[in-house]
C-alpha cells in the first residue's frame, strides 16, 4: 500500500522550502507509491526524473528516513499519473459533455487534424513544442497558464489545439473549450445584452480546459477583461489548465490591465520564433506529404529561401505551385515553382508612371529626360524614345494620344509607329530585345 | 473617362476573358466544385484588371449552384458559404479585425473567403491561394468588347474597336464604359456603331 501520509509529507515539506514555479514543475507532477518496502516514484518524463534524482532525492530520502527505522530504498519510473484521491489535480472522472458551446455559430470546435503528431519541431519552437505536451500530459498541474506568444502564421494555434487533442484522446469525458479571443468578446457582449451572465460564468468556470487563442484581442475592452480575469483566476484556482495564445510577450500587450497581463506571467510563458531554413525545409516537405503530392527536397529548398517569413505563408506557397502543377499538368521542379511564385513572389505592386519611365530608358542610354521628349530625331535619341514610349504602352493603361502627349506633344500615329518598330526590332536585333526585356523587368520590379 | 457599366450586363465568371489568368479562373471553378482543397484567395492587382468582375462572377456562380454568397466593398460581409471582400485596402481596423475573424470562420466551417486587393502579398498576413490578375493584352481586350457589345445585342466593327483601343484609356473597366455609352447614343439615334459616333461619345463624355 503506498503510505500516503509520508508522500504527503514531502510534498508539503516542498510546497512550504521551494518556490510555487519549481515546486510545480517538478514535485507536483511526481506520483509516489509503496510496493514491497521499495518506494516506486514516477514521473511524467525522463527530464523531470534526472532533476529530481540530481537535485531532491536527498531531501526526499531523509524525510522518508525520519519515519523509518531502515534506509528507505527508491525506484524510478516514467509514465502517467493515475486518477486517485489523492491527486485532486488531475480532470475530474465525472463530465459532462465533451465540449460545450455557448454560441454554435461563434464556438470552433477542436480541428482533428491539428495535432502534436504533425507539429514540426525545430530550434525555433522546441521550448514551446515540450511546454505544451507537458501541459496536455498533465493539465492543470504544472505550468498554469501556459502562455504561448509569437508572431503570425508560427503555429501558436496549431500547438493549442494539439493540446485540446491530446487531452481529449487521453480523456474523452474533458471539457475541452477552443475559443478565439474575437468569440469569448462576442459571449461576452451576448451575455449583457440577454442578461445571462450567469450561464456565460457557468460555462466558462466548469472547463477543464481552456485555449483562447490571440488574446491581444482583447485589449482596449475593459469589460471583457474583467470577465476573462475572474474566468482565468477561477480556473487556475481549481486547477484547470488554461493556455493562452498572443501575438506578443505578456508585459508588452498594450491596453491591457496590468492585473491581468501580470496572471498571464504567472505561470510559463513561452515564444515561437520564425522557422529557420532547415525547419522551414521539414514543413514543407511534411506538408506535401500530408497532402499527397510529396514535392522534392531541391523543390522544398527552393521555396524555404524565398519564403521567410511564416508557415502560413509557406504552405500558401505550397498549394499555389501544386495548383499551378495540376492547372498546366507538369511536373513539380524548382523550373515549375519558379513560374508558380512569380507573381507572389515580387515584392511589391509598383504602379509604373509614365515620368519612371522616361527616366529609367534616358537613364539607361545616358540621355536626359529632356532629349527624351525634344524634337530630335537622330538614332541615338529617336530610338530610346520609341523604346520608352512601346514599354508606357506595355506598363500604364494610358490612352495612345496621353503617351503621345507626354512625349513633348506627338502625335497617337507616332506612338503607334513607335510601338510597331520596336516589336519588330525585338525578333530581329537580340540586343535590342535584351534591353527591352531588361528595362521592362527593372520597372516591373 | 470612367462612366458607368450599364446595370442589365452581370459580370459572371463566363463572360470574364481570361486570357493570362486561366489557372485563377480554373481554380476559382474548383473551389466552387469543392474540388479545390484551399478555400481561401487573395486577388490582387491594379485597379481595372477584373478583381471585381471575378469576385463578383464567383457570387453569382456560387448563388446558381445553390450556395449562400455574400459581396461587399470596404465592409465585412456575415458569413456565408462564399463571402467575397473586394478592395481590402478600404477595411479600418475594426473591420480588419472582423475579416481575420472571418477567415478563421471560413477555415473551420469549409466557407470559401475570396478577398482582393492592391497591394501584393508581400504586405498581407491572410493566406490562402494567392494570384495577380494580369492584365489583358490589346487583342484580349479586343475580344472582350466584342464579347460585351454581342451580350448587349449590337455588333462591334474591327474599326471601331480598334478606334478605342487606339484613343482611349486601355483599363476594361473604361473602355467598357465608353462601349456602353456607345450603344445608348447609337440606341438614341437609331443608327449603327461607328468610329464617327464613337468619337462624339468619347468627345461628349471628356
Amino acid at each position: 500500500m503506498p503510505d500516503i501520509s509520508l508522500w504527503s509529507e514531502c510534498l508539503h515539506f516542498f510546497e512550504e522550502t521551494l518556490p510555487p514555479q519549481q515546486f510545480n514543475s517538478w514535485i507536483k507532477p511526481l506520483h509516489c507509491e509503496e510496493i514491497a518496502d521499495k518506494f516506486i516514484l514516477t514521473a511524467p518524463n525522463t527530464f523531470i526524473l534526472k532533476v529530481i534524482q540530481d537535485r531532491f532525492l536527498p531531501e526526499i530520502t531523509k524525510i522518508v528516513e525520519r519515519s523509518l527505522t531502515k534506509k528507505p530504498q527508491f525506484e524510478f519510473k516514467i509514465g502517467k499519473r493515475t486518477v486517485s484521491p489523492s491527486s485532486p489535480k488531475i480532470l475530474p472522472e465525472i463530465l459532462v459533455e465533451p465540449v460545450i458551446q455557448i454560441n454554435n455559430k461563434n464556438h470552433s470546435k477542436l480541428n482533428g487534424s491539428l495535432a502534436f503528431e504533425n507539429f514540426v519541431t525545430g530550434k525555433a519552437n522546441q521550448l514551446a513544442h515540450a511546454a505544451a505536451m507537458q501541459v496536455a500530459n498533465f493539465p492543470g498541474t504544472i505550468y498554469n497558464p501556459l502562455f504561448i506568444y509569437g508572431g503570425v502564421g508560427l503555429g501558436k494555434t496549431h500547438l493549442l489545439q494539439s493540446i485540446g487533442n491530446l487531452v481529449k484522446k487521453d480523456n474523452s469525458q474533458a471539457k475541452i473549450c477552443y475559443v478565439h479571443a474575437t468569440n469569448y468578446i462576442s459571449d461576452v457582449v451576448r451575455a449583457f445584452q440577454t442578461k445571462k451572465f450567469d450561464e456565460f460564468k457557468q460555462f466558462y468556470n466548469s472547463l477543464d480546459l481552456l485555449l483562447i487563442d490571440d488574446i491581444q484581442f482583447i485589449a482596449d475592452k475593459p469589460g471583457t477583461q474583467q470577465e476573462f480575469f475572474y474566468t482565468l483566476n477561477s480556473l487556475i484556482d481549481s486547477n484547470k489548465q488554461v493556455v493562452i495564445t498572443c501575438d506578443t510577450f505578456p508585459k508588452e500587450i498594450s491596453g491591457i490591465e496590468a492585473r491581468l497581463t501580470s496572471r498571464f506571467s504567472c505561470g510559463l510563458t513561452v515564444a515561437v520564433e520564425p522557422p529557420g531554413l532547415e525547419m522551414r525545409v521539414a514543413i514543407l516537405l511534411q506538408k506535401s506529404a500530408t497532402l499527397n503530392h510529396p514535392i522534392k527536397e531541391e523543390v522544398a529548398f527552393f521555396i524555404a529561401k524565398h519564403v521567410r517569413s511564416n508557415i502560413r505563408e509557406l504552405e500558401g506557397a505550397l498549394n499555389r505551385i501544386l495548383a499551378y502543377a495540376k492547372f498546366h499538368k507538369e511536373n513539380i521542379t524548382v523550373e515549375t515553382s519558379k513560374e508558380a511564385l512569380k507573381d507572389l513572389l515580387s515584392a511589391q505592386n509598383k504602379q509604373v508612371s509614365i515620368e519612371n519611365i522616361q527616366k529609367t530608358v534616358a537613364d539607361f542610354y545616358r540621355l536626359k529626360v529632356i532629349e527624351l521628349l525634344s524634337k530630335k530625331r537622330t538614332r541615338t535619341i529617336a530610338r530610346p524614345r520609341q523604346m520608352a514610349m512601346c514599354l508606357a504602352r506595355e506598363l500604364t493603361q494610358l490612352s495612345l494620344p496621353e503617351i503621345g502627349h507626354a512625349f513633348g506633344g506627338r502625335d497617337h500615329s507616332t506612338v503607334l509607329h513607335a510601338c510597331k518598330t520596336i516589336e519588330n526590332l525585338r525578333n530581329l536585333d537580340h540586343a535590342l530585345n535584351a534591353d527591352f526585356n531588361l528595362l521592362n523587368q527593372t520597372l516591373r520590379n | 473617362m470612367l462612366l458607368g457599366i450599364s446595370p442589365d450586363w452581370i459580370p459572371t465568371l463566363d463572360n470574364f476573358v481570361a486570357g493570362h489568368n486561366a489557372e485563377l479562373l480554373s481554380a476559382l471553378n474548383l473551389a466552387l466544385n469543392k474540388s479545390q482543397a484551399e478555400r481561401g484567395f487573395y486577388i490582387w492587382g491594379e485597379t481595372g484588371s477584373g478583381k471585381t468582375h471575378l469576385l463578383q462572377g464567383a457570387v453569382e456562380k456560387a448563388r446558381t449552384l445553390g450556395l449562400s454568397a455574400e459581396y461587399a466593398r470596404g465592409r465585412v460581409p456575415a458569413a456565408a458559404q462564399l463571402v467575397a471582400v473586394d478592395d481590402v485596402e478600404l477595411l479600418d481596423d475594426a473591420a480588419q479585425i472582423a475579416l481575420f475573424d472571418l477567415y478563421n470562420h471560413q477555415r473551420e466551417s469549409g466557407g470559401i473567403l475570396l478577398v482582393s486587393g492592391m497591394a501584393a502579398p508581400a504586405h498581407l498576413q491572410l493566406r490562402g491561394l494567392i494570384y495577380q490578375v494580369q492584365a489583358l493584352s490589346d487583342e484580349e481586350k479586343a475580344l472582350a468588347l466584342q464579347q460585351h457589345a454581342q451580350a448587349r445585342g449590337f455588333i462591334l466593327t474591327p474599326e471601331v474597336t480598334q478606334y478605342l483601343l487606339r484613343h482611349g484609356r486601355r483599363d476594361l473597366p473604361s473602355l467598357l464604359g465608353v462601349l456602353d455609352a456607345l450603344d445608348e447614343h447609337c440606341l438614341r439615334l437609331k443608327r449603327a456603331a461607328s468610329v464617327p459616333l464613337l468619337k462624339e461619345v468619347m468627345r461628349n463624355a471628356v
